[in-house]
């Protein structure tokens, strides 16, 4: 009994000291029902790889240097095209958010275009511009767009009106009331939005990459399939995984504490 | 300091999906001298708040005019501080920052506008809690910063919507005393909005009763200054003031 609690505080106290094995810890048995699954023997090595099996294969590929340039690609691909998105994305939230005669115009325009899922343009936009990076950054631009927008305008409209008549009363000109007031005011859900964004864009940007790619983490994984490499497909996912973990805990999830948390807007 | 004067003022809502309207109030003409304190009380519903959107103008009227300083009202101004129920601060901002947000549309450069901050959070006592954000604070804390921001920005007429409405009774009373104390010392004109009759005698050198979206009756309340509450709930003048509005808003 005394042991366990020995322990468990030990535990308790490193892991405040190295967040990171609160993150890792719950893999464990995940990691460990696979190995022992592989190791069990059921299904052959080529079919069913073990965990030792996608290291060695993460080592030599990032010995040929093909994964990191791989991941390279995928990356600034998706930076390229969540830009052009939020670049877009924003503006035309505020837009619809503040106008009532725009939001009457786009709305009806914005849930149509929502609903058409980004793959579903492939088969045109292919027509259009071919496979290749063009046809790609338009499937991201368009992912990242819609979550973007409707959060943008959610965002606009949860702004209590006091505050703007406050901003007024106390002088500010209609551009002040926008960026003292309607900006901030509008962040947490903006930030939001990005999240969905850039999820939606990554899972957009891999799919694309199966299907028209020629270089990125989704061709390589689709090209593995082609060589019956099962080994580079299990990788090719964990790299997914974790790639997606690290920009959302350290990149988005401290943006959002250090606003919307912070001013008591967004609830814990 | 500036005089407000509204004259034969209506508001009529219009319900297009009904296709009916709504009179909210009908005919009022008040004449507020600069540096007077008056007070507008009615029972809920009676166009109070209605009153104090228009001068602030966030909502036009339908007929009459409001002026201030003789010059009509054209939507909202910084000659017209609001102080807000619901606070109404910006969360983004600092308490600093909030009570100098007026001057920073002034176009007053930071370290001056700090400064003056700082001057009316003293004026409160919260020039501790300059750094901290609005959700920190308490209910009270949080209007004072609210009196301040309007204060901070040297309105012509301040105009407070039930603004102690929401914070507990003692912290009420305290608010209370403070604004008393610091209209003395400024003498800014204003229109204080509520439902709480004894608040309205206690603050104001008029007090005027609204039923139904017309004055019932004006008060002059000549209560000797400075007011506290300790001595005043003992006052016979007070009680005898506070039991005649109070019937009077009864009848509303």
């Amino acid at each position: 009994m005394n042991a366990a609690l020995v322990l468990w505080s030990w535990w308790v106290r490193t892991s405040a000291k190295w967040p990171v094995l609160q993150t890792l810890a719950p893999f464990v048995p995940v990691v460990a029902l696979w190995w022992g699954v592989a190791a069990w023997g059921p299904f052959p090595p080529a079919f069913f790889p073990s965990p030792m099996d996608v290291v060695r294969a993460f080592g030599a590929l990032v010995y040929k240097g093909i994964l990191p340039e791989y991941l390279g690609d995928s990356v600034a691909r998706l930076a390229a095209g969540a830009a052009v998105g939020i670049a877009l994305g924003i503006p035309l939230g505020l837009l619809i958010g503040l106008s009532r005669r725009a939001y009457t115009a786009l709305w009806p325009i914005l849930l149509f275009f929502q609903a058409i899922g980004d793959i579903a343009w492939l088969p045109i936009l292919i027509i259009w511009f071919g496979f290749g990076m063009t046809t790609m950054t338009i499937i991201i631009v368009y992912t990242v767009l819609f979550p973007v927008v409707l959060n943008t305008v959610l965002g606009v409209r949860s702004v209590r009106i006091e505050l703007y008549r406050a901003a007024q009363s106390l002088g500010a000109t209609p551009s002040r009331v926008l960026t003292e007031v309607v900006i901030p005011g509008a962040l947490p859900n903006i930030i939001t939005g990005l999240r969905n964004g850039l999820g939606y864009g990554w899972r957009a940007l891999i799919a694309a990459e199966m299907i028209v790619g020629t270089s990125g983490i989704g061709f390589m994984m689709f090209d593995a399939r082609r060589a019956g490499s099962v080994v580079e497909i299990v990788l090719g996912m964990i790299v997914l995984g974790i790639l997606w973990y690290i920009v959302d805990a350290w990149v988005l999830a401290p943006i959002e504490r250090a606003t919307g948390r912070r001013w008591g807007l967004v609830t814990q | 300091m500036k005089s407000l004067s509204l004259k034969s003022l209506s508001k009529t809502y219009f319900d297009l999906y009904a296709g009916s309207q709504h009179t909210a109030l009908h005919d009022i003409s008040l004449d507020v001298p600069a540096g007077e304190f008056v007070s507008i009380v009615g029972p809920s519903g009676c166009g109070k708040s209605t009153i104090l959107n228009m001068v602030a103008g966030f909502i036009p009227q339908s007929s009459g005019e409001i002026l201030v300083g003789g010059e009509p009202v054209k939507g909202p101004g910084a000659d017209r501080g609001v102080v807000f129920q619901s606070f109404a601060l910006f969360p983004w901002k600092t308490v600093l920052e909030n009570v100098g947000f007026g001057p920073k549309m002034r176009g007053i450069a930071k370290a001056e506008r700090d400064a003056i901050a700082r001057e009316y959070l003293d004026l409160v006592g919260l020039a501790h809690a300059a750094d901290r954000y609005p959700n920190e604070l308490s209910g009270g804390m949080q209007q004072r910063v609210g009196v301040v921001r309007a204060l901070a920005n040297k309105p012509d007429i301040l105009l407070m919507d039930e603004p102690f409405a929401s914070v507990d009774a003692q912290t009420r009373m305290t608010l209370q005393e403070e604004l008393t104390r610091i209209w003395e010392e400024r003498r800014p004109t204003v229109i204080f909005i509520t439902h709480d009759v004894p608040e309205a005698v206690f603050l104001a050198n008029r007090v005027v009763v609204l039923s139904k979206g017309h004055i019932l009756e004006q008060v002059e309340i000549p209560l000797a200054r400075p007011r506290v509450w300790d001595q005043l709930v003992e006052d016979d003048d007070f009680k005898e003031l506070s039991n005649k509005v109070l019937a009077l808003v009864r009848a509303a």
